[in-house]
């Protein structure tokens, strides 16, 4: 049992490694020392030719990585904000709250998030005052999009803790509502949070993605997502596929990292 | 018996909102594209614009649904769509979601089967195959297999279609069936069923399947939904002229009236679906059934 909890920890410090290493060498390489990535093994790329696969596949990483990070930070957060003034509020309020999550869990990530862009861009061409840079709009639309699956697992997890005999006790000793979540909930929460946090970024790296492949969204500087979604043309090309495979490997990486490191976040929370 | 009912009340629920939700949103943006907003529009346009989704209408919302059943084209003439053709992109992209769906049982047996093995080797595997099918835009292989399959014709582009969109979800499906499956063969029923001298196939086929059941009911609706959001892709890449394909083509020429209407196609889709194992479930877990009587 040791061994394996063991296991599961070393598995978690090198998803966060691969997570963190990516983000590194992919910033130092673009915005540091550009000129490493100048040499590269696959290649100019086809559609851009003044640019190696290297330069726009690593290059876009960061920026996916960042948008990812914080995007499935608003989002875990807007859930846990939902979900505690729904248990706070209990009854009637509680019910709608969660069934207003349902409603937005219930529809495709994409479908949402090109309503949400549509309406946006929609916005900004009628009144240019209102238009928003493209990676804050991404990350407002994917947090948009991802609250719903946090809030319902957090109000899930609040009531299952809030039921269990010690909160009780602690209750019975006069606790209030803010020191039991100081004390007792928040303790029992940070695990299963972060975990929510990691499971979020390749959820909305792909998202993004598969938004850019539609040609809806325009993330400046490219990101990963985006140099997936826009080089796919390339692949009807002889050897295509040396355009698209180095940038699918990163994003398969980074998928691998974030499991790996959702679950120590999840042995913690045990 | 009232719990499913309620079940089954939450889930149509959703549409409602949807419907409501999506028309509200749209309804609130300002008239106009980028081109538009340069030229000033002729009053004519903004008035058709506005009949045709019933912008300031009592009733407003019902407008697009009016022209359907009226059988009149949603949207502009060139790229609209009446209700008849409507529904056969629906059945079209249903066809495709459910042939996916059964290849998606088969990855997740295959999973089950392969993540059940010992060995460092199904360990990897274990790790990787997830990794990579979750890390794994649709298009990606989509656009590998287009050159192949997209001409050919013979029902092949939808076989495909299918192939790509059920990776995923077959892979979580499969995830989802191991760990079912090993938490509750970790149960003191099983030992006990054992202990007794029943064949480990009996308890397996009589124990352990129908608890395992209801957990894979409930990833059904999930899945339905990963498998839809597939096929907006999917339908691009190959061409399909299905319901996908129709959705991000409205997006994309901003047909407000369709985005509405498919918008709100889609959540009783998946509504749908959701009464489908609402009904399932009450034939094959026993508890829901008891959970309704006296």
């Amino acid at each position: 049992m040791k061994a394996s909890r063991d296991n599961l920890r070393r598995s978690a410090l090198a998803g966060l490694g691969i997570l963190l290493g990516l983000w590194a060498l992919s910033f130092a390489t673009s915005a540091v020392w550009p000129a490493a990535l100048g040499r590269c093994p696959f290649g100019y790329d086809v559609l851009r030719p003044d640019s190696t696969v290297c330069e726009l596949a690593i290059g876009g990483l960061w920026v996916s990585l960042s948008i990812g990070i914080a995007a499935g930070a608003v989002a875990t957060l807007f859930g846990l904000l939902v979900a505690m003034a729904a248990r706070a509020a209990g009854g009637v309020l509680e019910e709608g709250s969660i069934r207003l999550a349902d409603a937005f869990f219930a529809l495709p990530d994409v479908l949402i998030l090109m309503v949400l862009q549509f309406a946006a861009q929609t916005l900004a061409d009628v009144h240019p005052a209102l238009k928003v840079a493209p990676a804050p709009l991404m990350i407002a639309s994917l947090a948009a999009v991802g609250w719903s699956g946090p809030a319902r697992m957090f109000r899930n997890r609040f009531a299952t803790l809030e039921a269990q005999d010690f909160i009780a006790a602690s209750k019975a000793l006069g606790a209030g509502r803010p020191f039991l979540l100081r004390r007792h909930l928040w303790p029992a929460m940070r695990g299963y949070l972060l975990a929510i946090l990691v499971a979020r970024i390749p959820a909305a790296i792909l998202a993004e993605s598969t938004v850019s492949f539609f040609g809806i969204a325009k993330v400046e500087p490219m990101s990963l997502g985006r140099y997936l979604g826009t080089s796919y043309s390339s692949l009807l090309y002889p050897s295509g596929a040396r355009i698209v495979v180095p940038a699918w490997i990163l994003l398969v990486l980074v998928v691998l990292g974030a499991t790996l490191s959702a679950q120590g976040a999840a042995l913690d929370r045990e | 018996m009232p719990r499913t009912f309620a079940r089954i009340g939450r889930q149509l629920a959703v549409v409602p909102i949807v419907a409501l939700g999506s028309y509200l949103l749209i309804a609130a943006l300002p008239l106009g594209a980028e081109e538009d907003s340069k030229r000033q529009l002729p009053p004519e346009l903004v008035a058709s614009y506005r009949r045709d989704l019933g912008i300031g209408e009592p009733l407003g919302f019902l407008r697009p649904w009016q022209k359907l059943f009226r059988g009149e084209r949603l949207g502009t003439s060139a790229q609209g769509v009446t209700g008849e053709e409507l529904l056969r992109k629906i059945s079209g992209s249903v066809g495709v979601g459910s042939l996916a769906m059964a290849l998606a049982l088969t990855w997740a047996l295959a999973f089950a089967v392969l993540r059940s093995r010992r060995g460092s080797g199904a360990r990897v595997m274990g790790k990787m195959i997830p990794a990579i099918a979750f890390g794994t835009p649709v298009f990606i292989p989509a656009l590998l297999l287009a050159p192949y399959v997209a001409e050919a014709g013979h029902w092949l582009p939808e076989l495909a279609a299918a192939l790509v969109i059920s990776a995923s979800p077959g892979i979580f499906l499969g995830a989802l069936l191991t760990d079912a499956v090993r938490a509750e063969l970790s149960r003191d029923y099983v030992r006990t069923a054992l202990g007794k001298g029943l064949a480990p196939g009996s308890v397996f086929r009589r124990h352990v399947v129908p608890n395992v059941l209801p957990a894979l009911l409930d990833s059904v609706g999930p899945v339905a939904t990963a498998l839809l959001a597939g096929s907006f892709a999917a339908e691009r890449v190959f061409g399909l002229p299905y319901f996908g394909q129709l959705y991000v083509v409205a997006v994309l020429q901003k047909q407000v009236a369709i985005v509405v209407v498919a918008t709100t196609c889609f959540a009783a889709l998946l509504a749908a679906v959701g009464l489908c194992v609402e009904l399932v479930r009450l034939f094959v877990d026993p508890r829901t059934r008891a959970a309704g009587q006296p």
